[in-house]
């Protein structure tokens, strides 16, 4: 197994006296599709958001592609892309110039030839001209995964990507996934309440209940496990506290 | 292959960009420009007409034999021609700054755009930079604008030639000019970024305004507020009461719109003889103490705003 690409370390996060993560330690290995469950409210943006250096820890640290997240975040970010749950980018502005101004604020050298390159590998060099308040939220997703991508990140944060996709966006979104792990080698680190979706992208996952790790584990372990294809089904409900099942999306 | 621009540049000139497409900015700017063309369109209207008729008199008494008095209109500085200037940068100069001010973050946080800036590989600091300067060079486009029709109609005026030190103090006056707005630019800014709601965002700025011109002048040196729109009546003296004169002491330093009269009458020469302001700090010392206090506020909100939000609470 490689080296962890993220490591985290009693890695805890408390807002206003409610405990949101707690004591969260794990490791993830570099070219990971690591699946993150946990139903509504179980802190996986709140993980995300530390990870990304846009929330600091109350306490305990980690590592994105070693450097620590509280003691340099800087080059945390220049080794992260994100995309958040709800991709909200400059409605006014075509999708070129949204993604001309972050691949300037990402520092890449040549910004207009990244972001041409960047818009065909995604397939949506005919949204290039279009402006964005426009777009479907399939369009806004890829405009977010591209600009996600624009500096090659080493580890690629996903909230909750498939959320509110249509069947074609969500196998569009996957096939994405899988090709950016397959030829860049990116590390993706996604955030999901569809379990189906961690089946047919995930190499690992972890299940996150009320801010607490209750499991992780590497895919092919879990249907080994379980012996059928609704195993995680299976696996999650049995980690979801009874009285919270409703909470499950 | 292309150079990459410093992210602080990149937020600057995007951001100043992004406001100058908005209808509102562009309507309250092109309001100021106006009033500054009407304010000098007024002191040159003025000046011509007297000037007319002291040529067309001067005329006839040295035909008549009699002899000709001095021309009133080399009586006064040419530079007070502009004093009605500053009546429109203390209302709607400092309105529109506000208002600048204010969308230069709420189009990031409308937008919901904050926490794709928050990770990318720059520090909040250079996110704060970035937008104070592109507060500062739309700033500085309106002062130049200022500064460009106010040479424009003494040059269009042959009987007022300004000497090499008017026209530093013109300079002089725009300069504070810019310095009065950007008090109001940076409050709304950091306002901007403190504030949980875009409403509470530009009242804070708005409420200071209304204070620092119409309450403090008050309280400070006995001004209702329709003198304190008069460049004039605005200088009167202080009523000689122990109130007053206490009042201005310990107020005046905070009563910002009056040290920026004072300033800009002493700058461009419409300042009464023996008159001077009654607070005990100069008043352009004041207005630079008051940039910076606004500059810190301005950078304390921005640096410390939370980048994980996407948009106002409400």
């Amino acid at each position: 197994m490689s080296d962890p690409i993220l490591s985290l370390h009693r890695l805890r996060q408390v807002f206003d006296g409610f405990t949101a993560v707690d004591d969260l330690s794990m490791a993830i290995p570099q070219g990971e599709i690591f699946g993150f469950l946990g139903h509504n409210g179980a802190g996986k943006t709140t993980t995300v958001q530390m990870l990304t250096t846009l929330a600091r820890p109350t306490s305990g640290t980690a590592t994105v592609a070693g450097h620590d997240i509280c003691a340099d975040p800087l080059a945390v970010r220049r080794a992260i892309g994100y995309v958040p749950e709800n991709v909200r980018l400059y409605d006014t502005l075509t999708a070129t110039e949204n993604l001309l101004f972050f691949a300037r604020l990402s520092g890449v050298a040549d910004p207009r030839a990244r972001v041409r390159e960047v818009l065909d590998l995604l397939d949506c060099a005919d949204l290039a001209d279009r402006r964005v308040g426009g777009f479907s939220k399939g369009m806004r997703q890829r405009i977010g995964l591209a600009q996600a991508i624009l500096h090659r990140p080493a580890v690629l944060f996903l909230d909750e990507p498939t959320s509110g996709l249509d069947p074609m966006g969500i196998k569009m979104l996957r096939d994405l996934i899988l090709r950016l792990n397959a030829e860049f080698g990116m590390t993706i680190f996604m955030n999901t309440h569809l379990i189906s979706e961690i089946a047919k992208t995930c190499t690992s996952i972890a299940v996150l209940s009320h801010g607490r790790l209750v499991f992780h584990d590497r895919i092919e372990a879990v249907t080994a496990r379980y012996g059928d294809d609704t195993a995680l089904e299976v696996l999650y409900l049995s980690l979801t506290p009874v009285g919270r099942l409703s909470e499950v999306a | 292959m292309a150079q990459a621009r410093a992210p602080a540049w990149a937020i600057a000139s995007q951001s100043a960009r992004f406001v100058l497409r908005e209808r509102t900015v562009a309507l309250l700017a092109v309001l100021f420009v106006a009033l500054v063309l009407i304010s000098a369109w007024l002191g040159w209207q003025a000046t011509a007409t007297v000037d007319r008729i002291y040529l067309d008199a001067a005329a006839f008494l040295q035909k008549t034999g009699q002899p000709v008095p001095a021309n009133p209109v080399l009586d006064i500085s040419p530079l007070s021609l502009m004093r009605n200037m500053s009546v429109y940068v203390a209302l709607i100069g400092a309105l529109s700054v506000i208002v600048i001010g204010n969308r230069l973050v709420g189009l990031d946080r409308k937008a919901g755009v904050l926490p794709l800036i928050g990770i990318r590989p720059f520090s909040r600091a250079t996110y704060a930079a970035g937008k104070i300067a592109a507060l500062a060079g739309l700033i500085l486009i309106l002062a130049l604008i200022s500064g460009g029709v106010a040479a424009v109609t003494f040059l269009f005026l042959p009987a007022v030639v300004p000497t090499a030190a008017q026209w530093a103090q013109l300079a002089g006056f725009i300069g504070i000019s810019a310095l009065y707005m950007a008090i109001f630019g940076l409050v709304a800014l950091g306002a901007g970024a403190a504030a949980r709601s875009e409403t509470v965002g530009l009242l804070v700025p708005v409420t200071l305004w209304l204070t620092l011109t119409f309450i403090f002048p008050q309280l400070t040196a006995n001004l209702n507020p329709t003198a304190a729109i008069n460049p004039i009546s605005a200088l009167a003296p202080l009523p000689d009461t122990p109130f007053f004169h206490a009042a201005s002491q310990i107020l005046g330093p905070l009563s910002l719109a009056d040290a920026y009269r004072f300033a800009s009458a002493g700058l461009l020469d419409y300042l009464p003889p023996g008159m001077g302001s009654p607070a005990f700090l100069p008043p352009i010392a004041d207005l630079m103490l008051a940039t910076l206090f606004a500059a810190g506020f301005a950078w304390h909100a921005l640096t410390r705003q939370s980048m994980a939000q996407g948009d106002y609470d409400a």
